[in-house]
């Protein structure tokens, strides 16, 4: 993995001015306010991934929340002896909304797939931003719940009727 | 406590006086009779001027007289000289000595007396209240026998002249004796609350100080600063009355001392009229009269000193009289080298209002036996490990160390057998070599067997540090040494060998990680100035800060057709970073990606105001050179606000050339340009090592370098050379340069060098990751099982699995205590700490 040179090809707009221009398409981030979208744009930085690349692992105490520019990436879950991938992610695709907020350790592995690029920023970063616009706390935590919760709802709507075992453990929204 | 000398917080302020040397006060009074001398002569000598010299029209007789007279007044004013001297060395031989031994009394002071006391205190009562009692011991002798005695051949002289006079003019003194005094009571009732409001005060400001990060990241400053504010008037208004009444001394000794020449005439001139005096007798009694004055003004002031330096005095030593709760070091023997075992028994510890804090705990280990407590916060886990460290001084049972009763123990005894780590273990300011060997330097020293081996190796510095896992730290601190131009030629010449071998070796493979110098390719890792010069300044002028001031570096530009185009830049990067950091308040971390310093931001928040609507030309010549400092800074694989035109890359790159030329035709000795074969000396170590810099930040590359760095290094036998240029990285005050889990492999190191018989982790991991932590846990439990003891408080369970006990505490009480499999398999309190209620 390795962070993009700061050459920009178009020589129109700067890096940060794209990670801006992303951040505002994704929800965690879309609903803030310019000044502090600006300064979560300039935190983030760029890496990028050779296909087979980890980008993290499972039981990692991995703290950083990562957006999809280009490539695809393949999440994985590792038990005793086997392993099972779980989905793809691809381009436009934002990771790790629970990571910005606490520490948690990765119970899934991503792998690049493809050479991928990926906008970053780190919980300490984020952390560190917030403390300076405490009024977006709510905000921040009302998008995660309703990510939860919309989680759940389709959960609940695409399970097929074989997985009882599923049902058992549903409930996620109720924490 | 033993037979030694009084402590400095029960000396009177009088001891001083006499502890000063004696001999310098007693030739201080030797000198002063002489001066007191001296300034009688010139005024016999007026007398004889007017009643001889004048009155028989002998010139000669003028001649001598004046001569004396001259000699009188030079004497007198060397010897004053010479005084004021020796007085300050007394006062402040005595101030320091004072200092000193209070520091040191208050280095001693039982753990509890600085939780209640704040740090900006103890930094007021040594720096400022001392001070006046410094000089009060200066002047202690000299000013008061130098005016006492002035005043009495002063006296003695009027009474000659004239008894009656004399008899007059003195009559107000005794009446001011009695006034003075009643005054001074007043200023000192002032003084005092002066000193208690200055002490909360400070306190007040090293709080502040302290907590900073609380109060920018409240925006509590409002809140701060009425608290303050309110302070600031109190004191404000203390010291006006103080003054007031200080001041009202000195006018009352005034009005008495100039109405005593009022008698003087009113009775001399009609005994000089009635021919009873002299003429020459009423000038020299009037002119002696008015000497009176000095001597007697000092007497007050010094008289007010000596209260002043008594109040500041009495209250700074009065508040830290306490005894310190445990003797330093034993008096008639050596200290013990004690056995690891530890019995506690009935032990209770209660504070103030009763508050049991630790309630009948009993338990044993063997020497080299593990031991883990837990339990939920405020269960006393911590406060039990504090009072097995002698940090607390517990109130019932017992604790027994190898033993012997740790209340007993002195401090030296603990020293020498327990180690601790704290949670957040304190960090001096200077290397990390001075932090890691602070524990074993305290405990060699003062044993009289100074340098008895106990100082360890290189070889085991090393070791403990791949122990707790902070060798890499210390490694890369010493990969990121700029080393000082006259440092010695062959460690220069052995990473150039490294160099050359890292280009072979690793030059393709990490090629993705580092952008290597190249003299035909734009770096993007290294800002503008670096760009255009490739190469490190041997003149001060074109060194990175001066640069921009440059004239003939400006001219240059000019030439390069670079003026504009990085006028342009300074101004987007200056508009781009105020917009987006602008309202951000001045913190480092927020700064690392721009090109703008911190406390620059104000300046150029200005700057910007002022060139926003300007055309490029009108610009002024001040914020030219900024806009052009910011631009020659700028790095654009770092910071990403702005891109770099590619116009302007090729321009900066056919500077490149052009400089070069310019420099190597006119003053080829001004740079060392970048050479695969020369050393930079602006460069870091690893900078060197690569002939390049590293693109990325990322953990994961960081790894795949230092793994690469670290098989080259040692195949060079290079790696123990770095690692002690890294052992002399200064981790800055109170160790801010470390992170907090640096910080914590630092004290753990500490601790592990002094190899002490048991030691204590008071939550000393908690800051560490997994990884980190588990090494420390294997390495306790590998290579110090069986042989020191050791009592860790740990707030992860998965930490001590292995421990032989596991002590769970609950409300201040053992609630029970086994190995970890035989506590879950109970289901009691530690399986509900580990998995919750059932």
């Amino acid at each position: 993995m390795n962070s993009n040179s700061g050459k920009n090809e178009s020589g129109a707009s700067s890096e940060y001015q794209e990670n801006l221009n992303i951040l505002r398409q994704i929800d965690f981030f879309s609903g803030l306010p310019l000044e502090a979208t600006k300064v979560f744009a300039y935190l983030c930085s760029r890496e990028s991934c050779k296909p087979g690349d980890v980008i993290f692992e499972q039981g990692d105490e991995d703290d950083r929340a990562l957006f999809i520019i280009s490539g695809q990436a393949r999440l994985s879950q590792q038990t005793d002896n086997a392993e099972t991938t779980i989905r793809h992610y691809r381009e436009g695709d934002f990771i790790g909304r629970m990571t910005l907020l606490g520490q948690i350790r990765r119970l899934f592995s991503l792998t690049a797939t493809s050479e991928v690029v990926c906008l970053v920023i780190t919980r300490e970063k984020f952390t560190k931003a917030l403390e300076k616009f405490p009024d977006l706390v709510p905000k921040f935590i009302d998008v995660l719940v309703h990510n939860i919760y919309r989680w759940e709802k389709r959960f609940l709507k695409t399970r097929t009727g074989d997985c009882k075992d599923c049902m058992k453990i549903a409930g996620v929204s109720l924490v | 406590m033993g037979t030694k000398k009084t402590p400095v917080v029960q000396k009177s302020l009088f001891s001083w006086v006499l502890a000063s040397n004696l001999k310098i006060q007693g030739f201080l009074v030797f000198i002063i009779l002489i001066t007191v001398f001296a300034r009688v002569v010139p005024l016999e000598m007026q007398k004889r001027v007017v009643n001889e010299a004048i009155n028989l029209r002998r010139v000669d007789l003028l001649l001598i007289y004046c001569g004396i007279y001259l000699v009188a007044v030079i004497t007198q004013g060397l010897f004053k000289l010479i005084i004021n001297y020796m007085q300050a060395r007394i006062g402040q031989r005595a101030l320091a000595e004072m200092r000193k031994e209070l520091y040191h009394h208050i280095l001693t002071l039982p753990l509890g007396f600085f939780r209640k006391t704040q740090p900006g205190l103890v930094v007021a009562s040594l720096i400022t209240e001392l001070t006046t009692s410094g000089s009060f011991v200066g002047m202690a002798i000299a000013v008061p026998v130098t005016n006492i005695l002035t005043l009495l051949a002063f006296a003695g002289y009027l009474f000659w002249l004239n008894p009656l006079l004399a008899l007059i003019s003195l009559s107000i003194y005794p009446l001011v004796l009695f006034l003075v005094p009643m005054l001074q009571r007043r200023a000192n009732e002032q003084n005092k609350r002066r000193v208690d409001a200055t002490r909360v005060l400070s306190g007040r400001i090293a709080e502040s100080a302290s907590g900073i990060h609380e109060i920018q990241g409240n925006g509590a400053f409002a809140l701060e600063n009425n608290k303050f504010d309110h302070l600031v008037d109190k004191l404000m208004n203390i010291r006006v009355v103080w003054t007031l009444y200080s001041e009202g001394i000195k006018l009352l000794n005034n009005f008495f001392t100039n109405l005593s020449p009022l008698l003087v005439f009113s009775l001399g001139g009609y005994l000089a009229m009635t021919g009873r005096l002299e003429l020459g007798a009423l000038v020299a009694f009037l002119s002696a009269q008015e000497k009176l004055y000095q001597p007697w003004k000092d007497l007050i002031e010094f008289y007010q000193v000596y209260q002043d330096a008594s109040v500041s005095y009495g209250r700074t030593m009065e508040y830290f009289n306490l005894e310190p709760e445990h003797e330093l070091a034993p008096s008639d023997r050596k200290p013990y080298d004690l056995e690891g075992s530890l019995e506690v028994s009935n032990l209770s510890f209660t504070v103030e209002g009763g508050i049991r804090l630790l309630n009948d705990i009993s338990l044993s280990l063997k020497p080299g036996e593990q031991l883990g407590l837990v339990g939920f916060s405020g269960s006393g886990k911590s406060t039990l490990a504090q009072c097995i460290g002698q940090l607390y001084k517990y109130t019932g049972g017992q604790i027994q160390l190898g033993g012997k009763e740790v209340a007993d123990l002195t401090k030296k005894d603990i020293i020498n057998n327990v180690g601790f780590v704290s949670q957040s273990p304190f960090i001096f300011s200077g290397t990390i070599e001075e932090n890691l060997l602070y524990g074993c330097m305290a405990s060699s020293e003062g044993n009289g067997a100074k340098g008895d081996g106990t100082i360890p190796s290189l070889d085991d510095i090393i070791a403990v540090l791949q122990q707790t896992g902070i060798f890499i730290d210390v490694l890369r601190f010493g990969l990121n040494t700029i080393l000082a131009q006259d440092r010695d030629q062959k460690l220069v010449e052995t990473i150039l060998r490294v160099r050359t071998n890292f280009q072979r070796r690793f030059g393709q493979e990490l090629a993705e990680y580092v952008e290597f110098f190249d003299e035909n390719r734009y770096l993007f890792f290294s800002s503008v100035i670096e760009n255009l010069t490739f190469g490190t300044s041997n003149r001060q002028a074109y060194e990175t800060e001066f640069i921009a001031d440059n004239p003939e570096f400006v001219l240059l530009l000019e030439r390069f057709q670079l003026s504009l185009p990085l006028l342009s830049l300074g101004i987007r990067l200056a508009e781009q970073t105020i917009d987006i950091l602008g309202d951000l308040p001045p913190e480092e971390f927020f700064f690392e990606q721009s090109p703008i310093l911190p406390d620059e931001l104000d300046t150029y928040r200005q700057v910007v105001a002022r060139t926003k609507k300007e055309n490029l030309n009108r610009i002024g010549p001040k914020d030219r050179t900024r806009l052009l400092q910011l631009a020659l800074r700028f790095t654009p694989g770092i910071h990403k606000m702005v891109a770099l035109p590619e116009v302007l890359e090729s321009l900066i790159l056919n500077g490149r050339a052009m400089f070069r030329e310019k420099i190597l035709a006119e003053d080829p000795e001004a740079f060392t340009f970048y050479e695969n074969s020369g050393y930079i000396f602006s460069q870091t170590i690893l900078n060197n090592i690569f002939f390049g810099k590293m693109k990325s930040t990322n953990p994961r590359a960081q790894e795949k370098i230092n793994q690469s760095i670290v098989h080259l290094l040692i195949e060079e036998d290079f790696l123990e050379t770095i690692v002690e240029i890294g052992l002399q990285y200064q981790v800055g005050s109170k160790g801010d340069k470390l992170s907090g889990g640096q910080r914590q492999k630092l004290a753990i190191a500490r601790m592990l060098l002094k190899a002490p018989r048991v030691m204590i982790m008071d939550e000393a991991t908690s800051a560490l990751d997994n990884k980190s932590q588990t090494r420390i846990q294997n390495l306790l439990e590998t290579h110090w099982k069986g042989k020191s003891t050791l009592i860790a408080v740990a707030h992860r369970l998965d930490t001590i699995k292995n421990f032989d006990r596991i002590a769970v505490l609950k409300a201040g009480k053992i609630g029970e205590i086994g190995p970890y499999d035989e506590l879950i398999a109970r289901k009691g309190l530690l399986y509900e700490l580990e998995f919750g209620k059932k």
